[in-house]
């Protein structure tokens, strides 16, 4: 039993899809006997199917019918495959339109996607026994995880599953011959599309559920006024800038990032979400010894963007130990892990930072004015997430205004560019890409991650940050020396 | 009383309502698989008012099934005898029968609107059937036809139409969650994983992938290793006959 009748704010909500009725109205106009798409059979060897479609007809209909290219006519059908409107006879698993002689046939509208019905795992365990059945045991590998899954899951309801895949068998064997087979197409396509074998992709892969149902009215409640008075408060209090200020700052954006954005400009080598191949991540890795040309371009962007690529900080931490100002990058990255650390350490993390960078005589001081390390001090009595705000953002502003210059014509940055790699790009035919798909292997696990990530943290600070009070010290006993000298 | 008085007679009769019920659930579960097998081609090139008739029958019939099914789970129930091998077995009929009716409410509320998708009202509206391959027929309707409910018929009342009988179902439902408290999680499914494999008999049964072979054409004469070596030794003997 599924506990539907339960209102559980569990994020049980899937997303809006409100394309599906609009290619519902599509599919329907293509079935039109005058107009619509041409349809031909399909010959097997037991029998001879009609209604079959090949993917350079329904190319050239999408085409006709909304005055585009055939390149977007492909596009627009890979889309209606992707969703399980219409399916591939040959290579079910790939849900593209191949716009050649290859042959496709339209879903039944029993099995049609919709948005207000979940797909459930129960109909999928049905659907698995019910194979288990036919095949005698013979499912694919990611079929046998899921069908084992299901048993532990559903246990209480196992009997009802494979009673009603038996009846479910009995009553397909009643039909015809033909009418079995393209049954069985129609169930294996849909559920291809809602439970996708690795290495396919489909349109109702939804993602992340939702917190409220987009399908139901919202109750006007006083929280719902309250809110919506609360909505307008705030966008009275907004700031607002002039139109051709804003749009300025647009245009501007946008020349600056036009060639570095994935989905106006082509990658290089080859974007891995349409290749398949991971070799612009590998290149773009954090601990790569030469970063790309791209990568130390945008670099030059802003100072937030150098900042925010940890290469990057590799590169300014080098500089800055350079001109003995280490201090300052050290103390905003220990700023930024009090911000985004775990709430219990924050009270311990304040304590250390103090000690190193802000107490008089701290060995690694760093030099804010007055009244910010006033007010810094202070709220250290009650450390919360955002106390050194004030700190960081002043420190922030000193490395942008003079280091940030600096570094951008310093020997370092040069020598990054000098290194820089030039990726050439990928051309892949058919069959490699699809050898590509079939070679998809998972990336590192995020433990090995972040275990790489703390040995590098550790060797960092391993290699000593420069201590001023021992810098001094040392100064000192050099003095002290030549005078004894003397 | 005291319970080892009771009458061999009474006994007798629980046992035979317990195997009653089971049988039910089994023609339940066929009704509603030949029900499913049907809605397959709603709004597909065989759709018609013959396909509807037929939908509304098996409903009929389902119906009927669940309705006594009902009475008789919730008076089994609801004996207030603790016996506890009788108990679990009527339990598990219990959470089966909850299952399979919300199953069955899932097929009803899509027939429900794919009939409002394709209203065959107008000669006209018989143009935007989707053109699935299928060609109909109505094997599977005479296969529903022959389930029986295994006791005598005669006390319920009519069908209602397809959203009334959705909604009651509902109400249904929500009444069978709230009278009677069965813990559903403390049902264990009798029958081993993989256990069904191999257990029915298929006579000339190949699979999907074989029934899918394409005739080979003697054009494409280079490659006869072509995906499957049965297509192949076919593909031969074609070229030969050509």
């Amino acid at each position: 039993m599924t506990i539907r009748n339960v209102h559980d704010c569990g994020q049980r909500h899937r997303p809006r899809v409100a394309c599906l009725k609009k290619v519902e109205a599509l599919v329907l106009e293509m079935q039109d006997p005058t107009s619509g798409v041409k349809s031909q059979t399909q010959r097997l060897v037991i029998t001879t199917i009609p209604h079959a479609l090949t993917g350079e007809d329904v190319v050239a209909w999408i085409a006709k019918r909304f005055n585009v290219d055939a390149a977007e006519g492909c596009a627009i059908g890979t889309m209606m495959v992707a969703f399980g409107y219409i399916y591939p006879l040959r290579d079910h698993k790939r849900l593209i339109l191949k716009s050649d002689a290859s042959l496709y046939r339209f879903q039944t509208p029993y099995f049609w996607p919709a948005q207000q019905w979940p797909v459930e795992d129960t109909d999928y365990a049905i659907y698995l026994a019910k194979r288990n059945i036919r095949k005698n045991g013979v499912l694919e590998l990611h079929e046998q995880e899921q069908y084992n899954n299901l048993h532990k899951w559903l246990n209480h309801k196992w009997d009802f599953i494979v009673m009603q895949a038996k009846e479910q068998y009995r009553a397909g064997k009643e039909r015809k011959k033909p009418d079995r087979v393209v049954f069985d197409c129609q169930e294996r396509a849909y559920w291809v599309v809602h439970r996708p074998p690795p290495g396919s992709v489909s349109a109702m892969d939804l993602g992340l559920l939702r917190l409220i149902d987009p399908n139901q009215e919202e109750s006007e409640t006083s929280d719902y006024f309250r809110r919506i008075i609360i909505f307008t408060e705030q966008c009275i209090m907004r700031p607002r800038v002039k139109s051709s200020v804003s749009l300025g700052a647009i245009v501007k954006y946008i020349t600056t990032y036009k060639l570095h954005d994935a989905f106006l400009s082509p990658v290089l080598p080859s974007n891995p979400w349409l290749t398949d191949d991971p070799a612009y991540w590998d290149l773009n890795s954090l601990t790569i010894d030469n970063p790309t040309r791209m990568r130390v371009e945008r670099w030059t962007f802003s100072f937030g963007e150098l900042l925010s690529d940890p290469r990057g900080r590799d590169g300014f931490r080098l500089f800055l130990k350079k001109e003995f100002s280490s201090e300052n990058l050290a103390f905003w990255e220990a700023c930024e892990a009090v911000k985004w650390g775990t709430a219990s350490t924050i009270h311990e993390k304040a304590q250390q930072i103090y000690k190193t960078f802000l107490a008089r005589g701290a060995p690694r001081w760093i030099n804010i004015d007055g009244k910010t390390m006033e007010v810094t001090v202070r709220g250290l009595k009650h450390p919360h997430r955002y106390v050194l705000d004030a700190a960081q953002t002043h420190i922030y502003m000193l490395m942008k205004k003079d280091k940030y210059g600096r570094y951008l014509k310093s020997p370092v940055y040069m020598d990054y560019q000098r290194r820089a790699t030039d990726p050439e790009a990928h051309n892949f035919t058919e069959t490699q890409l699809a050898q590509n798909a079939k070679n998809r292997r998972p990336s590192l696990s995020p433990i090995i991650l972040r275990q790489q990530e703390e040995e590098q943290q550790a060797k960092l600070e391993a290699s000593g940050p420069v201590d001023l009070t021992q810098v001094m010290s040392k100064l000192d006993k050099r003095n002290m020396l030549k005078e004894g000298q003397k | 009383m005291n319970r080892w008085r009771r009458s061999v007679g009474e006994l007798q009769a629980r046992r035979q309502q317990v195997t009653e019920c089971e049988q039910a659930l089994a023609a339940l579960s066929k009704v509603t698989a030949c029900f499913q097998q049907m809605a397959s081609s709603l709004g597909s090139n065989t759709d018609g008012s013959g396909l509807r008739e037929e939908l509304a029958d098996i409903r009929a019939m389902a119906h009927r099934i669940y309705t006594g099914l009902h009475k008789r789970l919730i008076t089994l129930l609801t004996e207030m005898e603790q016996r506890q091998e009788d108990r679990e077995q009527v339990e598990r009929l219990w959470v089966l029968f909850l299952s399979s009716l919300e199953t069955f409410q899932k097929d009803l509320q899509k027939t429900s609107s794919l009939q409002e998708l394709f209203p065959l009202t107008q000669r006209r509206d018989r143009s935007t059937l989707i053109k699935t391959g299928y060609s109909g027929g109505s094997e599977v309707a005479a296969r529903a036809a022959t389930v029986q409910t295994p006791w005598v018929s005669g006390e319920e009342e009519r069908c209602p139409d397809l959203q009334k009988q959705i909604s009651r179902m509902d109400s249904l439902l929500q009444e069978m969650l709230q009278t009677v408290n069965v813990p559903v999680w403390t049902v264990e499914a009798t029958q081993e994983a993989w256990l069904e494999v191999g257990k029915e008999e298929h006579h000339d049964d190949e699979t999907l992938e074989d029934l899918m072979q394409v005739e080979v054409i003697s054009q494409d004469s280079t490659t006869t290793g072509c995906c499957h070596h049965l297509n192949c030794r076919l593909g031969c003997l074609l070229c030969l006959v050509n």
